[in-house]
């Protein structure tokens, strides 16, 4: 369960947007809109844990029970996905999964980790591949699996479709939306494009309504 | 109200920045405080404790010095102004033409060269032995033996001036294109053009008035180093009277150590003479400013470009071709057995003096590349660590102060070397410091740091922070993701600015010889000291050397990510 307890953003002290609360619930994919500009993604990097100094923060974020704010980014076990799939250049596919996974598994496990990532993204046999050589999709999909890896037990959606066209999208959706429901955590999506919201809870960040 | 961490490990990257500016401040600062103090008067080491104005009055009563300051101004000056016009010239004419695109290609290889080693080359081609009269002789001079004409060296500096125009070009027209990488060129030319502008009416009227003052501090840094340049100056500069700053560097050298009080004062002249031409540069900058403002928009939408087209195109081909010729002058000399004047080729070849001086040359390849490598290496961890401190003052919404602190990474390049050096050296050797070798290798990363600075700042600051915070949100220490993330992605240019740090440390004359106390010779301290007067066969192969030491790490540099990542498209870009 990942809880925002009224939480709001001030930049000079002015509030970017009204308190904010919510509740996601495992499995359950929340969504907030607004135009660009709002502070959504401001949000995000303070929900993650990235937030620049220049903004002060109130409420609180919870985690299982459990405050992340004063956890630094690396602890806080929120993954994120920007509209930018992001896979490091300069290792293969199998390498930016590796880089993910958690370092008390061993190698045995390490590959068939990797392996099974890779089926369901519906890539096996891509593991030595230069991600460059892949398409938007295909890494779009790894992109997710990578952050999924590292174990998080929330996961946080930027924009994750804005630069994706107009087929591709709906495909990447369907398999964004169901595997995160298949790992059962919670899971908070911004958009400005309603659009991309799954159904559940919508939420309106310019005045807090739902 | 809660603000966001941030980890006791991030805040020492603070460190980095005063460490760096300590370390070139510390040296610019004591040095000249201790060269203005000699040029008064006082230099106990030598007995001079007496303040007074006569080591002053001495120099201005000095035969032959009002020539030599004439000299120094005008190949100085004339070289800057020269070069920054050429510069101009290029971009307005042949902004994308052919020659352009030829120039394009040359750039990296033509600033590969070495100062000193092209100044070589040039006094192998443009002397009176040289391989231009050998072309035309004896068919179109009648020379059979070289004539005794001073072509290079003259009175007036000129040869002097045209090395320096033709190695400061590309330089400047380098800075430019990463200043104009921030303009939108293809922009305003397509605006301007469609009001029914020539282009080269929109590179005078839009796009060099905002180019000037992005290069304005490169410029300045050429103006003083043209100003005060000795290793030049002593292969092709005028000798009698020479310019001011190698006569000041025999009065240093001097066995007469009283020349040392005359050495002082006319380093200190010389830094003003800089500060002056760039306080009436300035000055000017505002007036051209002042009167441009109507004939900015005065309408005149068409010039003749003939004459401006042959002059650029032509210069191009000259500076290339010089670089060029240079090169294969040297390459000539160095394989050369017996090579009489006027043949246009040697007699008979050789790789005996290649062998020669290799074997010669042991100890000062050893030397020159032990302290490039540590200048490079400590050059690239300390800009890493200013940068890296930048991005953690930035997050924290921290003034980084850009504007002030290029002028304070730039401060090395415009404080002329011959002016505080020595005032260092003397400081050096109060705590028996001078010939120690990392007091030598800190006088190098006094210059190694802009270059560093300049060649990494840009490609640093452009990396995508994203990639970072995926690290992080995949649960991996701050420290691991700089370490498996950040630095592999910007591999490339880490190593293309270490070199670009190495040929610089491979460059140093001046700083080689007074921190090193004359104990360390380089490759370039020997190949400067014989490329007057000693055999053209062994100059040749020092001049070679050089240029190909900082070269091999170039390719290095090149090679090693390309190898590492052969199988990553997008780290090849």
């Amino acid at each position: 369960m990942l809880t925002l307890r009224s939480i709001q953003i001030f930049s000079a002290g002015n509030p970017l947007f009204p308190p904010l609360s919510l509740d996601i619930a495992a499995g359950e994919i929340a969504s907030i809109m607004g135009p660009s500009g709002c502070g959504k993604s401001t949000l995000m990097s303070a929900i993650c844990g990235n937030l620049a100094n220049v903004f002060t923060l109130s409420g609180d974020v919870l985690l299982n029970d459990r405050s992340v704010l004063t956890l630094p980014m690396e602890n806080r076990r929120i993954g994120i996905l920007f509209q930018d799939d992001l896979l490091f250049p300069h290792m293969s596919i199998a390498e930016n999964l590796a880089f993910a996974l958690p370092r008390e598994l061993d190698r045995k496990k390490r590959k068939a980790r990797i392996e099974d990532a890779l089926e369901k993204a519906d890539l096996p046999g891509f593991a030595k591949r230069d991600p460059a050589t892949l398409s938007g999709g295909q890494r779009a999909r790894v992109s997710l699996l990578r952050s999924l890896l590292a174990e998080p037990e929330a996961l946080l959606l930027d924009e994750p479709f804005s630069k994706l066209d107009q087929a591709l999208k709906d495909q990447i959706r369907v398999f964004v939306f169901e595997t995160i429901r298949r790992m059962n955590i919670p899971a908070l999506l911004v958009s400005h494009d309603h659009r991309d919201c799954p159904p559940g809870q919508v939420i309106n960040l310019a005045n807090g309504r739902t | 109200m809660q603000r966001v961490i941030s980890s006791k490990k991030a805040r020492r990257l603070g460190l980095f920045p005063v460490i760096t500016l300590a370390c070139f401040l510390s040296a610019i600062v004591s040095g000249l405080i201790s060269t203005w103090v000699q040029s008064l008067g006082y230099l106990p080491s030598i007995g001079a404790t007496r303040i007074s104005w006569d080591p002053w009055i001495r120099l201005f009563s000095q035969p032959g010095f009002g020539s030599s300051l004439k000299t120094t101004l005008v190949s100085g000056i004339g070289a800057a102004l020269l070069a920054l016009a050429s510069t101009f010239l290029l971009f307005a004419v042949s902004y994308h033409n052919r020659f352009w695109k030829m120039l394009n290609q040359a750039l990296a290889p033509l600033l590969a060269i070495p100062h000193a080693a092209f100044a070589i080359g040039f006094l192998f081609l443009a002397s009176p032995s040289g391989w231009f009269l050998r072309l035309l002789s004896p068919g179109l001079t009648g020379f059979d033996v070289p004539p005794d004409w001073s072509m290079v060296k003259d009175t007036a500096g000129l040869s002097l001036m045209l090395v320096l125009v033709l190695k400061e070009v590309p330089f400047l027209v380098l800075m430019s294109l990463s200043a104009l990488s921030r303009i939108d060129v293809a922009g305003s030319l397509a605006v301007g053009r469609s009001l029914g502008y020539q282009a080269v009416q929109v590179w005078g009227r839009i796009l060099l008035p905002q180019l000037y003052p992005k290069i304005r501090l490169a410029f300045f840094a050429v103006l003083a180093y043209s100003l005060s340049v000795v290793d030049i100056a002593l292969i092709v500069g005028p000798t009698a009277p020479p310019t001011l700053a190698t006569q000041v560097f025999r009065w240093f050298n001097d066995p007469d150590l009283e020349h040392r009080l005359l050495g002082s004062a006319g380093a200190t002249l010389i830094l003003l003479l800089v500060v002056g031409s760039i306080g009436l540069l300035v000055i000017l900058e505002i007036g051209a400013a002042r009167l441009m403002r109507g004939w900015l928009v005065n309408g005149q939408r068409r010039f003749p470009m003939f004459l401006p087209a042959v002059i650029s195109n032509f210069f191009i081909l000259v500076v290339v071709g010089f670089s060029l010729l240079a090169l294969l002058v040297l390459v000539t000399w160095s394989f050369t057995w017996r090579w009489r004047f006027p043949d246009f080729l040697p007699e008979t070849w050789s790789l005996r003096f290649w062998q020669k001086g290799l074997m010669q040359m042991a100890d000062p390849i050893r030397n020159t590349i032990s302290i490039g490598l540590t200048a490079a290496f400590l050059g690239v961890v300390l800009v890493v660590g200013c940068l890296e401190n930048e991005v953690r003052m930035q997050k924290q919404g921290l003034s980084t102060g850009t504007a002030g602190m290029l002028w304070l990474i730039y401060l090395p390049l415009l404080v002329p070397q011959i002016a505080f050096l020595f005032g260092v050296q003397v400081i050096l050797a109060l705590f028996r410091l001078d010939g120690f070798w990392p007091s030598l290798v800190w006088s190098h990363l006094l210059f190694v740091l802009p270059y560093v600075f300049l060649s990494l700042g840009p490609i640093y600051r452009s990396y995508d922070q994203r990639f970072t915070d995926i690290g992080l949100t995949l649960c991996h220490s701050p420290w691991r993701v700089f370490l498996r993330v950040k630095l592999p992605i910007l591999l490339r240019p880490l190593l293309f600015s270490f070199a670009i740090g190495f040929s610089v440390s491979v460059a140093q004359y001046l700083p080689t010889l007074f921190m090193g106390a004359g104990r360390f010779d380089t490759i370039t301290t020997e190949a400067v000291n014989l490329a007057s007067g000693s055999d053209r066969r062994i100059v040749a192969v020092y001049a070679l050397s050089q240029l190909l030491t900082p070269l091999l790490v170039f390719l290095a540099a090149l090679l090693i990510p390309r190898f590492y990542f052969r199988q990553r498209k997008s780290m090849q870009v």
